[in-house]
This record gives C-alpha cells, structure tokens and sequence, in this order.
C-alpha cells in the first residue's frame, strides 16, 4: 500500500481528492488524446503513412524547425539568464526585488499580445525599422525572439532560485579549502543548481516546440511550427488523417522532455534549505556593470515588446481607440470575461485536489504536467475528435480552459506544500487538533499565497487563451484574442491599428487580473522577508 | 503515567537494507518525573517522541497512558504536547495566537484562549511581544513561546525534542534553569530528548541513554 511522506497509510479522503482530477484528466486529455492515435491510425498500417512526416520535405521541415527553433531558444535563454540570475541571486541593489516582479511579467502577457508586441517592435513598419533598422519579416528571428521574450524569465526564476538555494555553509568549506569563487561556482554552486536549469529549459523546449500564437503570427510561412501546420490541416484543408499522424509525432517527439521535466521536478521538491547565501551590494566596478547590463537585458527582452504596443497603439490615434466601444469588442470581452471566470473555478478546484493529493502519490505530481506536455493545440483537436456532439459547447470550452489552466495552481500548491515543515502539522496534531482541523487553521492559510499566485497565472493563461478558442469556439463566442486575431488577417492599416489598440485592451485586463489575484500574497508566511 | 511495552521500528533508506531502529524497547515515566533520553543523532530518539505522541505508528508494541491502552489514539485525543528542535510555531499567526492555538482546539472561545494566552505570556515575560509576528523573534524568545504554548494546554506528557539544539551555549544555559521551573509547576511526565549530556544531568533525574535501539540506564 502506498504510504506518504508522513508515514500512515493513505485515507478515503486522499482517495476522493486524487478521483477527481483524475477523471478530469482522463475524459479531458488522455482519452481525447488517445482518439487522435486512433484517428491517425486510421491511416492504414502502412509504414509509408507512418513515415510521410520523415519523407515529405516540407512536412520533415516543419518537425525539424520546430525542434531546432525550441533547441536554439534554450541555448540563447541559458547564456543569456544564468548570468542575469547569478546577479539577482548573490547582489543587493535597489530595485532588485522590483525586477523580481517584473520577471513575472511576460508570464502575464498572452501570446497573441506577445506576437503583436514583437512585430510592432521589429515587423513590417516596426519601431525598429522606423530607426533605420531592417524589418525581421521573413527571417527566423521574429520566432525566436517571441520565444525569448516568454522563456527568458522561465529560466532567470528558476536558476535565482536556485541559486538562493545553495547551501552557503558549503561554498564556505570550499573557499576555505583553497577554491576561488570561480572554482566554488563551478565545482560547488554549478552542480546544485544543475538539475533546477535542466527543468527549466525542458520547460521551455516544450513551450516552444509545441508553440502556436507566437509561430502562428511570427513565423509566417517560411518559419512555422508543427503545430501551425496541424491546425493548417484541420482548419483549412480537412486532412484530419494526416493532422492526427503528425500530433503523434509531436507527441512522441515531447514526451521524453516532458518525462525528464517531470522526474526532474520531483527531484528539486525538497524543502527550502535555511542556509542560505547572503546577498551583498555590488563592491567592484564589474559588479555594477553586471547590475546594469541585467537590467538592460531585461528591459530589452520582457519590456520593448509590450511597451512597443503601447507606443504604437497610442500613435495610431483616437480613432483607432474607438474600436473599445464597438459592440464587437464589448461583446468579445464579455465572452473572454465568462469563459475565463467559469474556467478558474473549475481550475482551482481541481489545482487544489490535483495538489493536496500529489502529496501521498508521487505519480500524481507527474500527471499534474500533462497538460503542459500536450500543447493546446492538440487538445482541441482531440476534444473536437473525441465529442463531435459537443463541438462548440460552453462546457466544453471551459473544461479546455481550465485544462489548460489547472496545472499553475496544482504545481503553485504542491510546491508550498513541498516546502511546508511536515512538524507544523505534527504540531497542530500534537495541540489537539483533529486533521481537519489542522488543515484549517494551520495548513491552509499558510497556502493562501501559493494558492492566489496559482489563481493569478491560472486567470491571466485562461484570459489570453487562443489556440482553444480558435478551435472550439462558435463565432458569436469570439473573444478578445480571436478578434485581435481576426483583425491581423483582415488587409488596411485601419484592421491593424484596431488590432494593437485591442492588444493593449487584453493585456491591460490579462495584467489586471493577475495583479488583483497575486496582490495579496505578498505577504507570505512561508517565506516571511527578513525585514518585514 | 506513560508507559511503553516492547516498542519495535525498523528505518529503510531509499536503496538499502532495513535496520532496526527501536528494538523491543520498553519505559515507563511517572507524572511530575522528568527523564532525559540521550543518544546519538540518527539513533532513533525523535523516532520515538513521535511514536509517543502518535505521529508515527510502531511496527510493534504497544503505548499506555494512566493504564489505558492509547497505541491506536490519534495524535490530537492524546493530550500530550510536542516541542520541537526548531519550535515549529505557526508563521502565519501572531505570537498570542500560537500560544492560544491548543486552547481553541480544546473548544475554549477565541477572545477566552487569547485571555488565557496572554497570561501564560506574562508569565514567560513575553507579554510585550504578544501581537508580533513569530519569525520576529530571537530564538530565545521563540523557544520561550514554544515551550507557553506546550504547557498552556495541560498535556498529561511533554515530550521535548533537543529543545536548545539551535540555540548557543550562554542562552541554553539560561533557559535550561528557566524551563525547568517551569515545567516542574505542571504536574505532568517528561520525556526530554537530548545529545547533550550536561543538558541530560540538568534536567533528568533520571538518565537513559539509547543505544541500538534500546534504552539502558545512566543514572
């Protein structure tokens, strides 16, 4: 029989916690999943079928981009974030924790406000070429930039924290044994904190491999992903048979960095260690320049984008603003409002069960990143496979939705409660309070921050989905990114300015959101600041 | 008081063999007894605070208290009280809140558990520290407001575990004679585990000291 880290056996209850998202997981990822095997399997048993991904040019391509923009966006997020999180990690400055939050940002930022920001800034008429600079339309670096803009702070977060989590007592041994603060890093600090890297960018690899807004808008023609290419092939040339061989593909082709994300991620879920480094202020000249270069780093990547919209959407006139007030739009974002809001509710109930159960099963934390493994693309496009009756349903909708969303709050949780001392409970049990109890008035409070940061990613992904939308919703059911969407594709400078100024709009409410959920877990009792 | 019969745990690190950790033991403390249980780290002495105080289960073996049989009782019906190494208080609730904690749980009113917190407070000369936060605190002060919150509720056993571990040598010294005045004005058994033999001479009238999972007499 299983048992937890607490040593007693599992109870109804765990059992009734894990059920639900289980079943959710079932009936809304694996089985529509497994009917899109079957779906491509119904192409014959014929290796020819199988293998026209690999013997297709264009199709071989397509898979081949895809890995090879994912790996080089690994590559260009390491060399440029380990720098930048060693500088956040070990120095004191003004602003420091300032530019902490900033980091959140583009995790804020949906994808289509993402891909607007980096044309405004480096597409056709972008700021960049209005300096003088060359348009990037038809080169590769749009993708690849977009891809940095998002995946940057991924990996700065995870190797700051990191970094903040080794042992200072045993780089102190190293120093004192002869080592220079280089050979401490490489010999001490660099081993610690390599498996943290290594989730990270199998995290990115997979966000980028199985990307759509971002290549979708940037990639163009020459330049799109895979997963372009499936909805392509639904959407646009009914070729279901051969749009399910190549999702099997992809899925084959991630599931192994998923598999190592996952068993890596359940590796790192120790608690906090209390040890810690101490920050210190810049003492030398390269340490000051390290400072402003991270900033500048930061500004470049996660700011100019979005700060690129908004110069454009305000130098695009009044009259462009005047789409707000379009009962289009005030529709569209009714409809952004509702399916959002349904879909939290639902996302936090099952993050919430998803993580409370995770605590007894270790394989539960794995499924947990399902979701994040099977891009949304394929998951309309085995929901719209395996519940033909439903296509274009609310239920169906939000349940793909909160699918999607689900994930932040479970991992948000279980990570608090990976780093909760197992003797707070013990404690309250050792006072005279019941499990319930001690759930109550001990173990759930202490969540709240985790819980709301959980909520506000989960809001801020549910409020800026598109991938979803775009396949599973009626037309009366646009909302904001599928208008934003629908703009970009009609011609005139007119569509395009309404498209930018409907950018704002949708960052500003995707930023509100997450500001009015994640505001109030500053203040967290786990992780109390030392000045506080 | 408390009673232990032929307590048995085995301990397995993930890849290795099992070995014993508490083989067979057997102790008995009166009420208002304090003993000390020495041993070395990693010998099983948290392993059996816990396995005292119901938060892990023997393999075999069974746990009386006041004659009745409380080996099945779970930890919060047990009336027994827990200080840990690192005192475990709650952070998100204020120093008067984690001393009342107990008392709410054994039904008490909140204004009337805060009262009564803030006596006990008094008491340890915490009082002026009672709405602060508990991370704010020395690690004397914190140990002090762990030990108010372990006595406030009356438990029938207090189970210590290294309690000044984490703090230094002049502090431990101080609050070593503090505790146990303390302590010694609540009728209760005492079980105070310790790897610190002077600490053990201190505070235990009688000694024990654990090796290979059995206890055997010091002093």
């Amino acid at each position: 029989m299983a048992k937890s880290r607490f040593g007693f056996p599992p109870r109804a209850g765990d059992w009734a916690l894990a059920c639900l998202p289980l079943v959710f997981l079932l009936a809304a990822l694996i089985a529509p999943a497994l009917r899109l095997l079957a779906e491509a399997a119904d192409v014959g048993s014929s290796d020819a079928a199988w293998l026209a991904p690999l013997q297709d040019p264009y199709l071989r391509w397509r898979l081949l981009w895809s890995g090879l923009q994912a790996g080089i966006t690994c590559g260009l997020v390491l060399l440029l974030g380990l720098p930048m999180a060693w500088v956040l990690a070990r120095l004191e400055f003004a602003g420091r924790s300032g530019l902490l939050r900033a980091l959140m940002l583009p995790f804020v930022v949906p994808t289509l406000v993402a891909a607007m920001g980096v044309l405004a800034l480096a597409g056709p008429q972008g700021l960049w070429q209005r300096w003088g600079g060359a348009s990037w339309q038809g080169t590769p670096y749009l993708l690849l930039y977009g891809n940095v803009f998002f995946n940057l702070c991924v990996l700065v977060r995870a190797a700051t924290e990191a970094l903040e989590q080794v042992s200072a007592s045993r780089v102190a041994a190293a120093r004192t044994l002869g080592a220079t603060p280089w050979r401490a890093f490489w010999r001490i600090e660099w081993p610690a904190i390599a498996p943290w890297l290594m989730s990270a960018l199998c995290l990115v690899f997979l966000y980028c491999f199985a990307g759509f807004g971002l290549a979708l808008v940037l990639g163009g023609p020459g330049y799109a992903t895979v997963e372009v290419e499936i909805y392509t092939l639904v959407a646009y040339e009914l070729q279901i048979n051969q749009a399910g061989v190549l999702a099997v593909w992809t899925l084959c082709l991630t599931a192994p960095c998923a598999l190592a994300y996952a068993i890596l991620e359940r590796r790192l879920a120790t608690p906090l260690r209390a040890d810690r480094i101490a920050r210190h202020k810049p003492q030398s000249t390269g340490q000051w320049l390290a400072v402003c270069l991270t900033v500048l780093m930061l500004g470049l990547v996660c700011a100019a984008p979005v700060l690129a919209i908004v110069a454009r959407a305000v130098g695009a006139g009044a009259a462009a603003w005047a789409v707000l007030l379009e009962p289009d739009t005030l529709h569209a974002l009714w409809n952004t409002l509702r399916f959002s809001a349904s879909a939290l509710v639902l996302a936090t109930v099952l993050g919430v069960c998803h993580a409370m159960a995770a605590q007894r099963w270790a394989l539960l934390r794995a499924i947990a990143f399902l979701p994040f493994v099977v891009s949304p693309v394929l998951v309309a496009f085995g929901l719209l496979l395996l519940y033909p009756a439903w296509a274009a349903s609310a239920p169906l909708l939000v349940a793909a939705y909160a699918l999607l969303a689900y994930p932040f709050i479970a991992k948000s949780l279980a990570s608090a409660l990976d780093g909760m001392p197992a003797h707070y409970m013990h404690a309250a049990a050792s006072l005279g309070a019941s499990p319930w109890r001690a759930f109550w008035r001990v173990r759930w409070p202490l969540l709240q921050p985790a819980l709301r940061r959980g909520m506000a990613f989960a809001a801020a992904t549910a409020v800026g989905e598109f991938a979803v939308t775009l396949f599973l919703s009626r037309p009366e059911w646009a909302t904001l990114t599928t208008l934003i969407y629908e703009h970009l594709g009609r011609p005139g400078q007119t569509h395009y300015a309404s498209a930018l100024v409907l950018s704002c709009a949708l960052m500003a409410l995707a930023f509100g959101a997450f500001m009015l959920m994640e505001w109030p877990a500053r203040d967290d009792p786990l992780n109390p600041s030392p000045h506080a | 008081m408390l009673e232990l019969r032929n307590i048995v745990k085995h301990w397995q690190a993930p890849g290795a063999a099992p070995r014993v950790l508490l083989d067979d033991l057997n102790l008995q403390v009166s009420s208002g007894e304090t003993v000390a249980i020495l041993g070395p780290s990693g010998g099983g002495k948290s392993t059996l605070l816990k396995i005292i105080a119901g938060l892990e289960l023997a393999d075999s073996g069974r746990v009386f208290c006041e004659g009745q049989d409380i080996s099945a009782l779970p930890a919060h019906l047990r009336r027994f009280a827990l200080m840990f190494q690192d005192f475990a208080l709650f952070p998100h609730l204020n120093v008067q809140d984690n001393v009342a904690f107990g008392l709410v749980e054994q039904g008490q009113s909140r204004s009337q558990a805060r009262a009564q917190a803030l006596a006990v407070l008094q008491r340890f000369g915490m009082a002026d520290h009672a709405v602060g936060r508990v991370w704010q605190l020395s690690g004397g002060e914190q140990q002090r407001v762990a030990l108010a919150r372990a006595l406030i509720t009356r438990p029938r056993v207090l189970l210590l575990d290294e309690p000044f571990s984490a703090l230094d040598a002049p502090l431990r010294a101080s609050l070593r004679a503090e505790f146990a005045a303390h302590i010694a004005s609540w009728p209760m058994a005492v079980v105070w585990v310790t790897h610190d033999e002077a600490e053990a001479r201190a505070v235990g009238a009688r000694g024990l000291e654990l090796q290979a999972g059995v206890l055997q007499q010091r002093w």
